[in-house]
């Protein structure tokens, strides 16, 4: 199973056009990925749909790197019961 | 000038301050005064206490039927019935919409007024509109109306180029007969000093309305001379400051208190000429002036008059209270003035289809934190009109989001998040980035999108339903 990183990559990669494996942790969505408004929300509905979890808009939306999104949907797959590969 | 620079600290706080004493949210902002307000007059400092008008009766007169329709087609009888039946819901059981004014010459224009009247309405009453020629107060007797606007032109331009008078001696005398005519007729004159704000104040309107009250007190009050100030060009200004024949403040000084013309009959007709029309109607008032002339939405000759809604909506914001005004009627109105030909521009405030709506990405994400952010008011409350997003490029998903809860009629906890509509933001942005599009997009194309998108929220909240 791939980990949370893996996962947010693939999303990322998909959502953004850009290749997965230069993404890295410290990356923020915006200033290094070019994520613009309208894909700053399709990346927080593409999380949701992979780790088919719920988030808070302001919580996820607050999110600015990779890493960051890594910790937020982590603890939160965890309060929602969903097991994921950390 | 003294120099009256000082520091200005910080008032830290961690509660906000939204002013509610200025902004209650279910009304309009109101209108406060601090202290009495000084106008120099003749040299000599003159006060006006301009916060007694929250304590002085002060009325919205309408001219929908005469100054109104003198800058369009007719109405059809059925259309003035209609019309004065919604200016009779939004006036309230106070009256605050106190009187209209029909023409009477012709079997259209008094078949019009037996109808109004007919309605049974105690507001706004009918009074009569005519020439100021004596045979036509048989008119005015015959339709049974008890008061009557007659012209007396006040200006030069008017007395000697119009009218053709050879003195103003002649024609003041003139329009005394006339004004004779009317108080044995049983009619109270209301005399409309045409063109006021271009006339010789000193040399011709003070004389004249001297004369007028003189034969006012030989009369019944209640066929005391009334008197309109016209501003027919739209030349009044209410700048402190500003000298006669152009200040509205000293017009109203001058036949306030040096005429003794009491407050409750003057009465102020403006033009739209220079954007000045509804802030002097609402300077009158405040002046000592208790009437103030409109029309529904600002029709009338030429760029309009003072437009109705604007002085009900100032009326509650100086009283602070509805007082039984009818304010959603407004709308019901201009939907029905639409109906009927008449063109409303979108943004035209309280009415227009876009008054309250926002089209930037920036100004929607406000809005769906809390509407007062970027809503005048209450609107839903007091004109049954939400606050609405139009979508285009700039709308964001802010925008897409108060969209869909509008559309679904989603409130609270209930609102849908900006996340769940991403597939729909998406749709729009491409639209434009990669359609081309340079057009709003339309409910009907984002109704369309949203049951195709959006199907779990569509089958919760609209399968089913109308």
């Amino acid at each position: 199973m791939a980990t949370v990183e893996q996962r947010i990559k693939a999303v990322t990669a998909r959502v953004l056009n850009v290749d997965a494996d230069a993404i890295r942790p410290e990356h923020y969505f915006t200033v290094d990925l070019g994520a613009e408004s309208v894909q700053s929300v399709e990346l927080v509905a593409g999380f949701e749909v992979e780790f088919g979890i719920e988030m808070d808009e302001e919580g996820a939306l607050s999110v600015e790197t990779v890493g960051g999104a890594v910790e937020y949907i982590t603890r939160i797959c965890k309060e929602q019961g969903v097991e994921v590969e950390e | 000038m003294a120099d009256a620079r000082r520091p200005h600290p910080l008032v830290d706080a961690t509660e906000p301050n939204l002013l509610d004493e200025t902004f209650p949210y279910d009304l309009p902002p109101l209108i406060r005064f601090e202290g009495p307000v000084v106008e120099m007059i003749d040299g000599r400092p003159v006060e006006f206490d301009l916060a007694s008008v929250k304590q002085r009766p002060i009325y919205i007169t309408d001219t929908t039927f005469r100054d109104g329709q003198q800058a369009r087609p007719p109405y059809t009888l059925d259309q003035m019935v209609r019309i004065y039946d919604l200016l009779g819901r939004i006036s309230g059981p106070q009256g605050v919409i106190r009187q209209t004014e029909f023409f009477l010459y012709t079997a259209n224009d008094r078949e019009a007024l037996d109808r109004c009247r007919a309605l049974g309405h105690r507001y706004p009453e009918c009074t009569g509109w005519i020439r100021a020629v004596k045979g036509d107060f048989r008119l005015v007797r015959e339709v049974g109306l008890r008061e009557t606007g007659m012209l007396t032109s006040s200006s030069d331009y008017h007395i000697f180029h119009k009218l053709k008078f050879k003195s103003r001696r002649e024609c003041l005398d003139s329009y005394c007969e006339v004004v004779d005519a009317a108080l044995a007729a049983g009619v109270r004159p209301r005399c409309h000093l045409e063109d006021v704000t271009r006339a010789d104040i000193d040399g011709f309107v003070l004389p004249f309305v001297d004369r007028l009250m003189e034969m006012s007190r030989q009369v019944p009050d209640d066929l005391s001379v009334k008197i309109r100030l016209c501003d027919t060009m739209g030349f009044g200004l209410s700048y402190p400051g500003a000298p006669l024949p152009r200040s509205i403040p000293k017009l109203i000084y001058k036949l306030n208190r040096e005429c003794g013309v009491p407050s409750d009959r003057l009465e102020w007709h403006g033009h739209n000429d220079f954007h000045k029309v509804h802030t002097n109607a609402a300077t009158a008032w405040l002046y000592g002036c208790d009437f103030v002339n409109t029309t529904v939405f600002g029709f009338g000759e030429r760029t309009g008059n003072p437009p109705l809604e604007g002085a009900v909506f100032e009326y509650i914001a100086l009283k602070g209270d509805r007082a039984g005004i009818d304010t959603a009627a407004i709308t019901e109105l201009a939907r029905y003035m639409e109906s009927i030909g008449l063109p409303i521009p979108d943004n035209y405030p309280f009415v227009g289809r876009a008054f309250n709506t926002t089209r930037a990405g920036i100004h929607a994400g406000g809005l769906r934190q809390d509407e007062r952010i970027y809503n005048i008011f209450d609107t839903e409350k007091l004109l049954g009109c939400p606050p609405r997003v139009a979508i285009t490029d700039k709308s964001g998903t802010d925008g897409v989001a108060l969209w869909v809860n509008e559309f679904f009629g989603l409130k609270g906890d209930q609102r849908i998040s900006k996340i769940k509509v991403a597939k729909l933001a998406r749709w729009v942005i491409d639209q434009y980035e990669k359609q081309g599009r340079l057009t709003t997009i339309s409910n009907a194309e984002l109704e369309a999108k949203t049951r195709e998108l959006l199907p779990e929220y569509w089958a919760m909240y609209k399968a089913g339903r109308p």
